[in-house]
């Protein structure tokens, strides 16, 4: 099944190369779990904040097909 | 003393006189500094019912202890008054360079009292005081008031000042510093134009003298050097996008402003944040006095009808006179940023307060003869001329500059005003953040991000995510996210910094390495528990301040939209603010009776009766 991986702040050094706006897809095993997928992204996910459509993913969550898994960085200002 | 310098410098507008006082090392002690020191006197010495634009309300300039010491983003200072915007208390923040230099004075406070007779402003030389007249800059924007004032004291000397918005008392006004940073909020920079105190000058030599010089030294050096790994990793956020790389992240938890509030999802999100900011219009990053973070933004817009260099925006800002307005032109926000600043407008208030303007204009509340043109949301180019208009009092900007309330219910409709005591929402949607509608219903200054930005944890996983939607756990956070505020603001810290770094990443975020460095530099006792203590008790005398002026439950509340309008789309679809459930909670958490005042048991545990 496709996902689609949201990389905001500074993650977006971490975009593929033709990628041109915040988000790409990729394919996932059905029923994969939030941290399963984060153990294969090349972005420090512990400190990161970590959303799945929006909300706060539940400890061992999985996604379903057309989920967007969005990370920025822990730090706060505004 | 050390730490502090121990010396009040006392102004009084109406005789001329000036007065130093020395401070009681236990009201030094038990009120920290800054916000802390400025509520005591103002407790005892004023009575709270005052109308906030008479001579009988004082205005206080606040240093705190680690201002101009080497701890790091030891920057601020705060001003404190009765607001002629919410009639509650004013607590405005600002760094940049002035707060250290007026530091270095010799004065942790000036005091201003009554009113001069013809226009002001107050040039303080080290020990050196004179009130001198100010006809000759009265009526001059920011930017040319700060380069005239340099040119007639000192070319190092620092300057705050108003512009023409606070000349006019417009209850929006901001004192601006550097011509770019602003103890923005409450309406400070009326209280200050109905003084007639135009600007006040500063320049300081003196060393602050610590208790403790080495270990403050030590932990301090080890809190940049930290930071300064972050910086070259690669990894801080605010030092690459400045506060303006939020409008995505706000965005995709739906709690970015939208169309005055009617929803919290916003397409032109990507077209408005830091990375639309560096890549079109930053000069560079700017840091305020020994910051190692760097938030700020130095930029530059070539456009021939936005064009301008300066500094901003900040996201709050982007917030308001961007998104809101359903504006996601980023050279036009940033136009209007830069005539807040020259005018003397807070944007936040500036921009909400328009926001407000569009959404009733849209449905035909408000006529288009009474504004001389249409005013719809999306419309870039009306934003900036009403931000011009507001600042100058002009025309409808007349109105604009009274805030949305005054606004809305000048059209017969208080509803469309998304405030709390009258005081304009920060740019963080609490349908999608629970406790930060808890904290704007219930804040001593009304709606307000510094008064205890709950969003570190809700929205920025700092030290630790917490559900934004839960609102059963948000009473207990609130009050200490307040606390723990108070007590960077009282200290004279950036939060910034101060939150991420100087308490542990637990979830109570533990105020171990504050306290370390207030105990350096004052020597005075302070551990954990009594800094929490103090912060706890600052804050329950600002409460009190406020009951005393006649604020009760009723006046910890929000606008009907957030408390029965369910967010319309987006990830907090269906939410609205669950405020009479938190509410007694979280008054039985701080030791407040039903109707929010304070227990005779609560004071008496502070030291307060
Ligand atoms: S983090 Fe930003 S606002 Fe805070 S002291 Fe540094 S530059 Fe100033």
């Amino acid at each position: 099944m496709k996902i689609r991986i949201k990389l905001l702040a500074h993650y977006q050094q971490y975009l593929p190369p033709d990628c041109s706006s915040s988000s790409y897809e990729v394919e996932v095993p059905p029923d994969v779990r939030v941290e399963e997928v984060l153990a294969g992204l090349p972005v420090p996910s512990e400190e990161s904040v970590v959303l799945v459509n929006g909300r706060t993913p539940q400890p061992g969550q999985t996604l379903r097909e057309g989920d967007v898994l969005c990370l920025f960085p822990a730090i706060g200002g505004g | 003393m050390y730490g502090w310098n121990s010396r009040i410098l006392r102004v009084n507008l109406t005789t001329g006189e000036t007065r130093v006082e020395e401070v009681d090392p236990r009201v030094a002690r038990d009120f920290i500094g800054g916000r802390g020191w400025a509520i005591r006197y103002l407790y005892d010495e004023m009575d709270p019912r005052v109308d906030p634009l008479a001579p009988e309300n004082k205005l206080v300039f606040a240093t705190g202890p680690l201002t101009a010491t080497p701890v790091p983003t030891g920057n601020r200072y705060m001003v404190v008054t009765k607001s002629p915007l919410t009639g509650a208390l004013s607590c405005s923040n600002s760094g940049g360079f002035f707060p250290t230099e007026m530091k270095r004075t010799g004065f942790d406070l000036f005091i201003f009292e009554g009113k001069a007779e013809r226009p002001v402003y107050l040039w303080v030389n080290d020990d050196r005081v004179e009130i001198r007249p100010a006809d000759h800059i009265w009526g001059r924007t920011v930017f040319e008031t700060e380069d005239m004032l340099r040119a007639e004291t000192d070319p190092r000397a620092r300057v705050a000042c108003i512009g023409p918005a606070g000349e006019r008392r417009a209850p929006i006004a901001a004192i601006i510093n550097e011509k770019h940073r602003a103890a923005a909020r409450s309406g400070v920079g009326a209280v200050m134009g109905s003084k007639n105190l135009k600007a006040v000058v500063v320049r300081g030599t003196r060393r602050i003298p610590l208790a403790h010089p080495d270990e403050l030294k030590a932990l301090s050096d080890q809190v940049v050097e930290e930071v300064k790994q972050a910086v070259a990793a690669g990894k801080s956020t605010l030092r690459i996008y400045g506060t303006a790389y939020v409008p995505p992240v706000t965005n995709e938890l739906g709690i970015l402003p939208t169309y005055n509030f009617r929803t919290g999802v916003f397409a032109g999100a990507e077209a408005i944040s830091g990375r639309a900011l560096s890549q079109k219009y930053l000069i560079r990053a700017k840091a305020c006095y020994g910051c190692p973070i760097a938030c700020g933004r130095l930029t530059r817009v070539e456009d021939p009808i936005f064009g301008g260099e300066g500094e901003g925006p900040e996201y709050e800002t982007i917030g308001a006179l961007g998104s809101a307005c359903g504006v996601d032109n980023l050279a036009a926000i940033t136009k209007a940023n830069y005539i807040c600043n020259e005018l003397g407008l807070d944007t936040i208030s500036a921009g909400m307060t328009i926001a407000c303007a569009m959404e009733m204009y849209e449905l035909g509340l408000i006529p288009e003869s009474d504004i001389g043109r249409p005013l719809r949301f999306g419309d870039a180019e009306a934003v900036v001329e009403m931000v011009r208009l507001a600042g100058l009092r002009e025309g409808f900007g007349d109105l604009i500059a009274q805030g949305s309330y005054r606004l809305a219910s000048h059209y017969g409709h208080p509803e469309f005003s998304m405030s709390a005591k009258k005081q304009e929402f920060p740019a963080y949607d609490p349908r999608g953040a629970k406790g930060m509608g808890l904290l704007y219903a219930t804040s001593n200054i009304g709606a307000s991000h510094m008064a205890g930005d709950t969003a570190y944890m809700e929205v920025f996983g700092v030290p630790k995510k917490v559900d934004p939607l839960s609102w059963e756990d948000k009473p207990r956070l609130v009050k200490y996210f307040e606390d723990i505020f108070t007590i960077v603001d009282a200290a004279g810290l950036c939060v910034f910094l101060s939150i991420r770094y100087l308490f542990e990443p637990t979830y109570n975020v533990e105020p171990v390495r504050i306290s370390r460095l207030m105990e350096y530099a004052t020597g005075a006792g302070y551990d954990e528990e009594t800094l929490l203590k103090a912060g706890e008790r600052v804050y329950n005398l600002e409460r009190m301040f406020l009951v005393r002026a006649g604020f009760s439950r009723a006046d910890d509340t929000l606008p009907p939209r957030m408390l029965y309008e369910p967010m319309p789309e987006g990830p907090a679809k269906g939410h609205v603010v669950e405020l009479d459930r938190m509410l007694p909670e979280y008054y039985r958490l701080r030791g407040w009776d039903e109707n929010g005042v304070p227990t005779a048991e609560k004071l008496a545990e502070l030291g307060l009766l």
